[in-house]
């Protein structure tokens, strides 16, 4: 019954090291989500940090529209069920249920003995807080177990029940209070695979039910896929990817959530792809296995990695390789397998293989392959068959980051270009480039960003196909036979479309030359500092003067008033006196900005003009800032930042508190 | 965590603890350093008057209270505890005189009135800490515009969040006072002449390490202690072995699947184990009196009385000793290995079985070393109880003094001598002496013991 | 076949065998335990009393002399004054010790603060010292403290050192799930709540073991009783019952099973517990 929002969660132990890094998530009311990842990678610290058993280093939780941070569990609001029951052994399973409602007062108002509501002197009701009464609890009690279906067990000790029935009273201990989130910490480890699986259709029976927010935890990816609205994977303290089960299993956005989702598990091979023309040719790698494919199924790939010269990982999942002859014959990307071994499912195959001929096709390799097969088949061990890949289904990654290249949203548009004369001209266009970027003439290359198209420009083009991606609009738009991706807040129906470069965010490489895209945060370092005033204030009818305190970044001797948004989650991120004792980074957008008559001294360098919008490059502090002005700067300039719309970094810890 | 693990852990962590200790320095000193620099008038105001600060911030109840604390001390120290903290270190200058009504000095008494002065300026250092901790820390709260603690909510929290502090006052205080200050003051004592003509009223005084040097190298005391140090590590490993290997024997047989009536049978050893210590020493020292049943069949057979604990009995008396002790201490070991079989895992029997291993196969393979693993803080406790096993001779053969000893007898141990030396024979500061060797080399074995053993070699086969 | 045979007739008689000592062993290890505590029993009933009249390990006449003396003669050795003193001074500790006990174990299993650490490698430092040189500064403290030859003053040492052994029930309260508190604080419940309604009902076993330790070594311990009580009539039985000579072992034999028994009865009682707390304990680090 409530929604939650974390906003840059971080958890940092004592001794430094990062247990959840950057969390930012809003979780909607009635969403089940699921948390799952590998054994310390941060989800149960997470959920902990929800249910306020963990301090939360910094970062701002919310629970409905209440700041939690700080917060007494039992004041949240929540129930949590764990993975070993944590039944009470003493008491039998009513009192086990009833516990956290005695432990609870619940508003009310004064009553005489006959149950009448007393009035005070204006003939007002008088609140009081109350106990629960014998019968609330036992309605409350049976109601839970009625649920549950633990109705006839009531009377017993956990000790006397088995694993299943436990987690029911466990469950049923946590909604009798009819939390506003319900938080699971792995409730089904401890339990049998038949057992699990029942639970875990019961546990999505009841989150339908109960109408509220559910939180799971789990490190089992098919419990995930099977219970979640929407699924978190983490790692390593990071979040990988936030997505609905489809999508995760679609879209996946690196190599650990591919490999993550899914049995049997994504096949990597690696390899390097070469574009030729409309061609594209995917060599694989410790194999002699090649294929060619029409470059439009691979059009999202980020370009850098189309010139044959980078490693990277091919994934696919085994029901996307075929050995249906059928398939074979009409596929144009087949490869050779060696068969090493069959797993029967039943209806189903898994053939083991191997595209290196040499390979025994057991150990994880990268040229190992799982094939999922109908089952219906002979697959003798040691034949080589020809295997058909679906490149509709293709994941590619890169080797070292292990990010998809292969995204949903692609990053790149990529173009041949030419300047000539302060003229760009790619995909059969020609644009004025603006006096910002400064390109000698000659041919070379474009990278467009999808976030740096928008539909206001020049650039004729035609509107082929819109998708929506978590809320936004993915558009692909046919430039005189290039196809060009954006990003739109709204649907754009298909047909012609006149569209404009942002030219601030594009790459731009002649020859050597490179022109790089205009940084758009601005870091500077200072410290915090908390000056006293006297002030006079008005206050019923009299003046008094009183010291008032004011808080300042400084940064580099300049004092910044900072307003309360910022300088309360200063001091709720640090200790003691901390904040003032530390360094931190603060960071702007070149639009926060101003020109003034005192602020932070610094010296015009440049100025890049890109058209529509203007830039000054100033030197200030050792660092380098890029604001946005409406005319040219010269000599030295004050820069008052935006208070208000400062990021801070707090440096020892390097974590984002504000 | 176990008690050997934790003096296994102690010993290790020394040298890296000598080398981090600058760095702790600096990192409690940077604390320090902390409040000095940034406290403002209200933190030094706390550090001349305790509570001051507090009152200042209109936190009414912790600054009385810190103050009242402070006005405590200041009328102990007037009272008693400046002349008794003086006392520590002079141990009394005038001595008592009845001829001319001189009460004079109780150096003993002093020493311990010292000590408790020690323990209670440090009481106080830590409540003056706290105290300008605490001030600092509602300095902070405000400057951060976080809402003090007040003394309510303190009070609270010793429910809640700080239980432990409310939990722990009375077992700390009660542990200071009669485990911590007696050792300090016997740890003290081995530095003193108290002892022997230098008692109370005569005033005793500091003698460095001369105590430990007499031990060494005086004639009447190195013999005896080289002589019964030998023995007493023989009788702790052999009493040790007997009871643990008897012990676990015993709980085998009793697990054998052929038992029946188990309760019964393990009724026996528990039957000796429920009979107070001292009773079955008595008994088994009157079977074994020359009076005695035992003699009695001896004398019957038309033998000599013999004196099985007599003065001259070495080995005899050794031999019951060892007997008695097993008779007494099986019982324990049985009931704990017992808890321990029941904890393992009976697919490893299985297995072997079906291996084809005997059972003393699976004795030796599976059991001895899960038990041992197990039992190891035992065994070394148990080594240790050993050692010092007072009890035994004392009441077999309490009192005797014999050749070549003294003030000892050829069945006493170190702690029997001790007793014998101090409590019956005023060498209190001899004895002091003796019980830090005694100490040292207890700990020196069990750790020894601990570091050779299968749980310090294995800690990760088992789990 | 018949070898096979054979192999099952001599795998039957080893096992016949292997039955047959085991309970050889069995009734061996029995009479050697049951044998003394019989003899103690035989001569309470002596008539006689002194042990030289003894015939070997049984009395030549019996009757109940020994316990009318125990309880009627009271002029030189009161013991049912004696046997009092003791039951008084074993409950009071009994009760105190347990407390501070486990409310010590309990703190160091669950809580983690600044000193924890150093107060528990003091504690175990501590315990390898031979115990009683302390008792010459104990005893002179309880001089100064006026407990001189005062039950008070016993059961205060006792209760005040108990907390040195916390370690085996630490070691049970490590055992008990952390998530049973933080189920129990997110039901609303405070730390002292999780102890008194959550952890403390379901630590019976090593309740049980605890007191049972708390309650023996007051019930049987002799130097600290002796040291510090002066009067006869305040003695424990342990002091009292040394201060039989031989001549009076009947009555030594009849005041020894009436202190063993209370205790024989709570060990057979509560043996499953003693098991249990001993096991969790030693087992778990």
């Amino acid at each position: 019954m409530a929604n939650l929002s974390l906003k840059h969660i971080y958890k940092v132990y004592p001794n430094g090291a990062k247990a959840v890094n950057d969390f930012n998530m809003t979780i909607d009311d009635k969403e089940f989500i699921v948390f799952v990842g590998p054994s310390g990678c941060g989800k149960s610290t997470t959920l902990r940090m929800i249910a306020g058993l963990e301090e939360i280093t910094a970062g701002e939780l919310k629970i409905g529209d209440v700041v939690v941070n700080g917060m007494e569990p039992k004041d949240r609001d929540i129930a949590m069920v764990f993975q070993n029951y944590a039944l009470y052994p003493h008491m039998t399973i009513f009192e086990n249920l009833a516990f956290g409602l005695r432990m609870r007062k619940i508003p009310d108002i004064k009553r005489d003995k006959d149950g009448e509501p007393k009035l005070d002197k204006n003939g007002e009701t008088i609140p009081v807080m109350r106990k629960y009464t014998k019968q609330e609890l036992e309605e409350k009690v049976t109601e839970a177990a009625r649920i549950l279906e633990i109705t006839e067990y009531l009377k017993r000790k956990p000790k006397e029940m088995s694993g299943g029935q436990r987690q029911r009273v466990a469950l049923g201990r946590a909604i009798v209070r009819r939390p506003k989130v319900m938080l699971l910490d792995e409730p089904l480890s401890n339990l049998d695979a038949k057992l699990r699986t029942q639970m875990r259709s019961e546990i999505v029976k009841l989150h339908k039910k109960l109408q509220t927010t559910f939180i799971y935890v789990t490190h089992d990816q098919v419990e995930a896929m099977t219970m979640g609205t929407r699924i978190v994977v983490m790692k390593d303290g990071f979040v990988r990817q936030i997505d609905t089960p489809k999508n995760l299993y679609k879209y996946p956005a690196d190599k650990f959530v591919a490999g993550f989702i899914g049995t049997p598990q994504m096949n990597f091979f690696e390899g390097m792809l070469k574009k030729d023309g409309d061609k594209v040719h995917i060599d694989f790698a410790y194999s002699d296995a090649k294929v060619t494919v029409p470059y439009s199924l691979l059009m999202k790939t980020t370009p850098q990695y189309l010139d044959g010269t980078k490693s990277v990982y091919i994934g696919f999942r085994a029901e996307d390789i075929s050995l249906d002859p059928e398939i074979v014959d009409k596929s144009d990307a087949a490869i050779d397998v060696k068969i090493s071994h069959t797993e029967e499912l039943g209806t189903e195959t898994l053939v083991y293989g191997d595209i290196n001929m040499g390979g025994d096709g057991f150990a994880e390799t990268s040229t190992r392959v799982i094939i999922k097969a109908g089952g219906f088949r002979e697959y003798a061990p040691d034949t080589v068959m020809k295997a058909a890949l679906d490149i509709n289904a293709i994941h590619l990654f890169d080797k070292d980051t292990e990010k998809s290249i292969l995204p949903r949203v692609p990053e790149y548009n990529f173009f041949d270009c030419s300047v000539r004369g302060g003229k760009l001209a790619f995909a059969g266009n020609t644009a004025e480039l603006p006096a910002a970027i400064e390109a000698s003439d000659g041919s070379g290359e474009l990278y467009v960003p999808v976030s740096a198209v928008t539909f206001d420009g020049s650039i004729k083009g035609k509107v082929v196909d819109c998708e929506e991606i978590d809320g936004k609009f993915l558009v692909s738009i046919d430039v005189n036979g290039g196809r060009l991706y954006a990003l739109s807040d709204s649907r754009v129906e298909n047909g012609s479309v006149k569209i404009g470069l942002d030219y601030k965010q594009i790459t731009l490489k002649i020859g050597d030359r490179e022109c790089a895209p205009m940084p758009n945060v601005n870091s500077l370092t200072g410290t915090f500092v908390c000056e006293k005033r006297p002030e006079t204030i008005e206050a019923n009818g009299k003046t008094k003067t009183r010291k008032v305190a004011h808080y300042y970044l400084d940064i580099g001797g300049v004092k910044l008033e900072v307003p309360p948004s910022v300088y309360e989650k200063m001091f709720a991120a640090t200790t003691g006196r901390k904040v003032y004792n530390s360094t931190f980074g603060y960071e702007w957008s070149p639009y926060d900005f101003a020109v003034a008559d005192s602020g932070i001294e610094a010296r015009v360098v440049g100025d890049l003009d890109y058209g529509a919008e203007r830039f000054a490059v100033c030197e200030a502090c050792g660092q380098t800032l890029y604001v946005k002005t409406d005319k040219p700067l010269l000599g030295t300039v004050m820069l008052l930042p935006d208070a208000d719309k400062v990021s801070v970094i707090e440096t020892e810890r390097q974590i984002r508190i504000v | 965590m176990n008690v050997a693990t934790k003096s296994k852990n102690f010993f290790k962590s020394i040298p890296d603890r000598i080398k981090k200790l600058p760095k702790k320095f600096a990192a409690k000193f940077a604390g320090a350093k902390e409040i000095i620099t940034q406290g403002n008038g209200r933190v030094s105001a706390s550090m001349i008057v305790m509570g001051l600060g507090q009152l200042l911030y209109r936190q009414w109840a912790k600054g009385f209270m810190f103050l009242f604390i402070q006005a405590a001390f200041i009328v102990y120290a007037v009272l008693t505890g400046a002349s008794d903290l003086f006392g520590f270190f002079t141990l009394g200058t005038s001595e008592s005189d009845a001829w001319y009504g001189v009460k004079g000095d109780n150096s003993v008494v002093m020493l311990i009135m010292g000590i408790l002065a020690i323990l209670i300026i440090i009481l106080y250092v830590v409540m003056y800490i706290a105290n300008i901790k605490d001030v600092y820390r509602t300095q902070c709260a405000i400057d951060t515009l976080k809402t003090p603690i007040g003394f309510k909510k303190e009070v609270g929290a010793l429910l809640d969040k700080s239980f432990h502090k409310t939990a722990l006052a009375l077992p700390v205080i009660g542990v200071c006072v009669f485990s911590i200050l007696p050792i300090v003051f016997m740890i003290l004592i081995a530095f003193t002449n108290y002892g022997g003509d230098v008692v109370p009223p005569a005033l005793v005084d500091w003698v460095g390490l001369a105590n430990f040097g007499k031990i060494l190298s005086l004639g009447q005391f190195a013999p005896t202690f080289f002589k019964i140090f030998g023995w007493n590590m023989l009788w702790a490993v052999l009493a040790t072995a007997i009871n643990y290997f008897a012990g676990l024997g015993l709980a085998l047989l009793l697990n054998k699947k052929c038992v029946k009536g188990k309760a019964i049978w393990r009724a026996f050893p528990i039957l000796a184990y429920a009979i107070p210590g001292f009773i079955t020493l008595l008994g088994f020292k009157f079977m074994f009196s020359y009076g005695g049943p035992i003699n009695y069949y001896i004398q019957q057979a038309g033998g000599e009385a013999v004196g099985f604990l007599g003065l001259d009995a070495k080995w005899t008396a050794r031999l019951i000793g060892l007997g008695v002790n097993a008779w007494i201490s099986i019982p324990s070991t049985m009931l704990l290995a017992t808890g321990i079989l029941s904890n393992i895992n009976t697919d490893l029997y299985e297995a072997a079985r079906v291996d084809g291993a005997s059972a003393w196969k699976q004795f030796v393979k599976i059991t001895l070393p899960y038990v041992l693993f197990a039992t190891t803080p035992v065994l070394i406790s148990q080594f240790i109880g050993n050692f010092n096993n007072f009890g035994i001779f004392y009441f077999l053969r309490g009192g005797l003094y014999a050749d070549g000893y003294f003030l000892a007898s050829d069945t006493d141990l170190l702690i029997n001598w001790l007793y014998n030396m101090s409590i019956d024979n005023n060498y209190y500061s001899i004895g002091a002496a003796i019980s830090l060797v005694i100490f040292v080399i207890t700990s020196a074995i069990s750790l020894a013991v601990y570091v050779l053993s299968p749980s310090y070699k294995q800690e990760e086969t088992f789990r | 076949m018949s070898t096979a045979k054979a192999k099952v007739a001599k795998a039957k008689t080893k096992k016949v065998l292997n039955v047959l000592i085991t309970y050889c062993i069995l009734i061996v290890v029995a009479f050697v335990f049951f044998f003394p505590c019989l003899w103690l029993i035989l001569a309470s009933f002596s008539k006689s009393g002194s042990i030289y009249s003894f015939d070997g390990f049984f009395p030549t006449e019996y009757g109940l002399n020994a316990f009318d003396a125990l309880f009627n003669d009271t002029v030189m050795y009161n013991y049912p004054r004696w046997f009092f003193n003791t039951l008084f001074i074993a409950v009071m500790s009994c009760i105190l010790g347990t407390v501070l006990t486990i409310l010590t174990a309990y703190c160091m299993s669950r809580f983690r603060f600044k000193s924890r650490k150093a107060m528990m490698k003091t504690t175990l430092v501590l315990g390898m010292f031979p115990s009683f040189m302390g008792t010459i500064a104990v005893y002179i403290m309880m001089t100064q403290f006026n407990l001189i030859n005062q039950h008070w003053g016993l059961i205060l040492i006792y209760s005040a050192q108990a907390p040195m052994g916390y370690m085996v029930q630490k070691g049970f309260f490590d055992t008990v799930p952390y998530s049973i508190d933080e189920a129990a604080r997110i039901d609303g419940a405070s730390n002292m709540t999780v102890f008194f309604k959550i952890i403390l009902p379901m630590s019976k076993p090593i309740l049980v073991y605890t007191a049972l330790t708390a309650f023996t070594w007051p019930w049987s311990d002799f130097i600290l009783p002796k040291m510090l009580l002066i009067d006869k009539d305040l003695y424990t039985v342990a002091v009292g019952l040394m201060s039989l000579g031989e001549t009076e072992f009947a009555r030594f034999a009849a005041g020894s099973i009436f202190i063993a028994i209370p205790i024989i009865v709570l060990y057979f009682c509560l043996v499953k517990y003693m098991i249990n707390g001993m096991a969790a304990g030693a087992v778990k680090e």
